[in-house]
């Protein structure tokens, strides 16, 4: 196992470093640069902007600029952003948190809605109960997120004044709480994008769990279990939904990265300050330190969900732990 | 509402029966008191603006983005402000702010600034000379990067003879001079700059935890989020009447819509015209409409764009644009995108100047006449393929748009239709945003649909459009030159009565609209939606922020988030 990670956390590393480098020359390789937008102010002249990639070291070699970029984030030091005038990593500190509490809620609540509706299916197969939960699940599968989003934010924010209009937090109430009343106040905010989210990604989990769980309970340890007199609700759940759950270790290894990159539109309909904005914002406005050290980190959370994923498998299925 | 979402509420019914955790969230929104103590009188109230980005960095010099200049204008003051009527000759209008008079020097190449004894910073340390130098060398010094260095060029210096009075010393007379002084310049504090050179004032913490005068204090800052301001009760010039002013960050539109229709939010600016039906229908809602400070044209480049010495294939002729700006309904093409939400453009100005002349008139409408033109300059379609040609040469060009633009996407594909009724072909090429004025600054185009957000003087056009600007790093794209267009501009701007700027300016565009470098579209208004419990007052045309320290809540129309005695948990 120990030589299986080594050999995984390599290959990985040189992933992270191949995708840095190519975002890199890509997003200087676009037109325009971090000072563009300025051009529609008619007060500020050539020189000044000339003035700025001067100060920010844009007026380099492309390649000496690429040189200085990898020695400061092997210091770590991720640069300065441009567009939001603070240190990048102070940028990802506050983004960070905010996607991750709303990536992991939301995962959870997909996986556990998810199984739970593939277990109801699986019960019911055949059945109208199964046809519902899956035209439900492939309706919600098929909408796209923004629409989603928006459609839970006037019927639960404004039709039927439940959940607050977006953000983190109340604003104007806020920082007057105390820190039970902000937990709650927190949680209002979290609650409506959190369940969009698990509306949008759960269809995909229960669509595998559904399809692992026909194939197990036709298995011949199924059919000995039935002979035997076990009922059809602990077949499956004891028996079958144990073996099945290997293909979600799957998706929760490609969900992962998620966590990091959030959902844009999501994010941007529920004005969650999060990753999501922050790596969007970052290609319009070519803030490239900011764009390079948020893809740098997103594909560090994709190697680490797929090496997760792996030793999960392996730690799952005896079958895989002998293979090289 | 248009433009909210095409949503069914009955879709709502089953989608909430299926989730149990709502029957927990009615629990959770109990906890809230709405009813709890209101303030009263006069003074009171929370005004929440919603906007649509972070603020880039808090720091009057080197910010450009709105959402910053809010909050600075507030935070901030300048030695005098502009008047209602955005006069800039002379002194006429100013109002006192920390400068509570000024004296001309007879020779008029000084002004000496006579300081509010009484004005104090938000830390408790009272305003001195000192701080109107200080913030005069960092406006100035070329290693703090200002983009507003250049509009202080014409001052010297600035001297403090004593502790309450500063000179500005200039090279030369102006009527601009007092203008050039105050309006650009907020006063910034000179011990918390000290210790402070150059790029390191772009990082350090009063770039993001500012220190004022202004009838507001800063509060915090949430990335991201939201932004918060609160009145400083013993302000030099009097307590706001708000208690607050929060500033809330909405990137999605129809979210910032949604919550100014709900009642989260009290104000929302660059309203566009597809939702203005719905807030007139909203009780709650009013809207402000303004002439604004921008106006957009299609902007024809004189210079080969490959070879910059040379004059362009099409566009050099001065004939040929005026036959393209004959073929072009303007003003139907501004109605059928803008209704009545935007005037007809006039020049390369915008009429909330009082130097704008409406009656000047760009090159009227006639597809007869374009056709005459053209058949008359040689372009005629030879090959019967639709498209006028000359000696092999189809009369071809592409028209970079912005993709960021709804607006002038659409009104470019109406002008594509007009120009191929008289047989030119227009090609249409949609940049995104960084793209595109990448392409305007290097100036490798044919015709770009531009835009420009003026500021309170009229005297950017020297740069936009003059030759002063013509050259490669300057704003005139297109390389339009006219030497009598300079001398009018010119004479315009060293004008010491508005009357005779307003003869020189009218003058000067109408030589350039004979000229025609640009096809002038559209002026548009400045459409504002403010929730009625809102008092405002007249808003200022540059900036409709300047006065929100005079903004009311009556306490009869105040609501929970108004009651904000107390003090902030921490």
């Amino acid at each position: 196992m120990a030589a299986f990670l080594a050999r995984r956390i390599a290959q990985g590393l040189a992933v992270v470093v191949l995708v840095a480098t190519i975002v890199f020359f890509l997003i200087h390789a676009a037109p325009g640069d971090p000072f563009s937008a300025s051009m529609e102010n008619p007060g500020i002249s050539e020189s000044v902007r000339a003035a700025w990639r001067h100060t920010y070291g844009l007026d380099r070699p492309l390649g000496e600029q690429y040189v200085r970029y990898v020695t400061s984030v092997a210091r770590g030091d991720l640069g300065f952003s441009f567009s939001l005038q603070r240190p990048v990593t102070d940028a990802l500190a506050s983004a960070l948190p905010n996607t991750l509490l709303l990536m992991s809620i939301a995962l959870v609540a997909a996986f556990a809605i998810g199984i739970a509706v593939a277990v109801a299916q699986v019960r019911r197969r055949g059945k109208s109960t199964d046809r519902v939960l899956g035209g439900i699940s492939i309706f919600l599968f098929s909408v796209p997120d923004f629409w989603l989003a928006m459609l839970m934010l006037v019927s639960l924010s404004y039709w039927i004044p439940l959940f607050p209009i977006g953000g983190s937090v109340d604003p104007t109430t806020h920082d007057m709480m105390g820190a039970a009343a902000r937990g709650v106040d927190r949680l209002k905010h979290l609650i409506l994008p959190a369940l969009t989210l698990a509306l949008l990604y759960f269809p995909v989990i229960a669509r595998h769990q559904r399809a692992a769980l026909l194939e197990s309970i036709t298995s011949d340890y199924m059919t000995t279990a039935r002979a035997k007199g076990v009922s059809e609700n602990a077949l499956i759940t004891r028996h079958a939904l144990r073996n099945a759950l290997l293909p979600v270790v799957t998706i929760l290894g490609v969900a992962f990265p998620a966590l990091l990159t959030g959902a844009v539109f999501v994010e941007k309909v529920f004005s969650w300050p999060g990753m999501g904005l922050l790596i969007v914002n970052s290609i319009n406005s070519r803030d490239y330190p900011l764009l390079t050290a948020a893809v740098l980190l997103g594909s560090t959370f994709v190697i680490v969900g797929s090496i997760l994923s792996d030793v999960a498998y392996r730690l799952l299925d005896p079958r895989l732990r002998d293979e090289r | 509402m248009v433009d909210v979402a095409p949503v069914k509420p009955q879709l709502l019914v089953p989608m909430r029966r299926s989730l149990s955790l709502l029957a927990a969230v009615v629990v959770l929104t109990g906890c809230f008191d709405n009813e709890s103590a209101r303030s009263t009188g006069e003074n009171g109230g929370t005004l929440v603006i919603s906007v649509g980005g972070d603020p880039d960095v808090l720091f009057p010099p080197l910010s450009e983005t709105t959402s910053a200049q809010i909050v600075e204008n507030l935070v901030y003051d300048p030695l005098a402000e502009i008047g209602d009527s955005l006069s800039t000759v002379g002194d006429v209008g100013f109002k006192p702010r920390l400068a509570k008079s000024w004296t001309w020097a007879p020779d008029s190449l000084s002004i000496a600034f006579h300081l509010d004894s009484t004005a104090k910073w938000h830390d408790g340390v009272p305003v001195r000379s000192a701080d109107v130098k200080s913030t005069f060398r960092v406006y100035t010094d070329s290693a703090s990067g200002s983009p507003f260095a250049v509009t202080l060029a014409s001052i010297d210096s600035v001297t403090t003879p004593d502790s309450m009075t500063a000179v500005f010393w200039f090279s030369k007379r102006s009527p601009l001079q007092f203008f050039d002084a105050v309006y650009n310049m907020s006063i910034l504090p000179d011990h918390l700059l000290k210790d402070i050179k150059g790029a390191a004032l772009r990082t350090s913490s009063l770039s993001r935890n500012p220190v004022g005068t202004g009838r507001f204090r800063f509060v915090s800052w949430t990335p991201g989020s939201a932004l918060q301001l609160a009145a400083d009760t013993s302000n030099y010039l009097g307590r706001p009447h708000l208690d607050r002013v929060v500033m809330t960050i909405a990137p999605d539109f129809n979210t910032a819509l949604t919550r100014l229709v709900g009642g989260e939010a009290d104000v929302l600016e660059q309203v566009p015209a597809a939702v203005l039906p719905d807030i007139e229908k909203d009780t709650t809602l009013t809207k402000t409409l303004d002439p604004g400070l921008e106006y957009n044209f299609v902007q024809f480049n004189l210079r080969d764009p490959k070879q910059p010495n040379r004059p362009h294939r099409l566009f050099a002729d001065r004939g040929l644009r005026r036959a393209l700006g004959e073929a072009i309904d303007r003003a139907s093409i501004v109605k059928n995108v803008y209704d009545s939400l935007a005037y007809l453009a006039v020049g390369p100005t915008v009429r909330a100047y009082q130097t704008t002349d409406t009656t000047v008139a760009p090159i009227g409408y006639s597809v007869d006449k374009a056709k005459r033109d053209l058949d008359s300059l040689g372009w005629k379609d030879s090959n019967g393929d639709g498209v006028r040609d000359k000696a092999g040469v189809p009369l071809e060009f592409t028209l970079e748009v912005p993709s960021s633009s709804k607006a002038r996407s659409r009104m470019a594909v109406l002008i594509q239709e007009q120009l191929r009724q008289v047989g030119v072909k227009m090609n249409i090429d949609q940049l995104d945003f960084p793209a595109f004025v990448a392409k305007e600054g290097s100036r490798a185009f044919d015709a770009v649909f531009g835009q420009w957000h003026v500021e309170a003087s009229p005297g950017s056009v020297r740069q936009t459009w003059g030759s002063a600007g013509a050259a490669k790093g300057g704003t005139n794209y297109g390389s339009y030159a006219n030497p009598m267009f300079d001398a009018e501009v010119d004479s315009a701007l060293s004008a010491h009565t508005t009357a005779e700027r307003r003869a020189h300016f009218t003058a000067a565009y109408r030589i350039i609209d004979e000229d025609a470098p640009a096809i002038w579209l559209a002026e548009p208004k400045r459409i504002m939606a403010v929730n009625r419990r809102i008092d405002t007052g007249k808003l200022r045309a540059d900036v409709w922020w300047a006065n929100i320290a005079d903004w009311k809540i009556p306490a009869d129309k105040r609501i929970a988030r108004d009651a904000s005695a107390a003090s902030p948990k921490r």
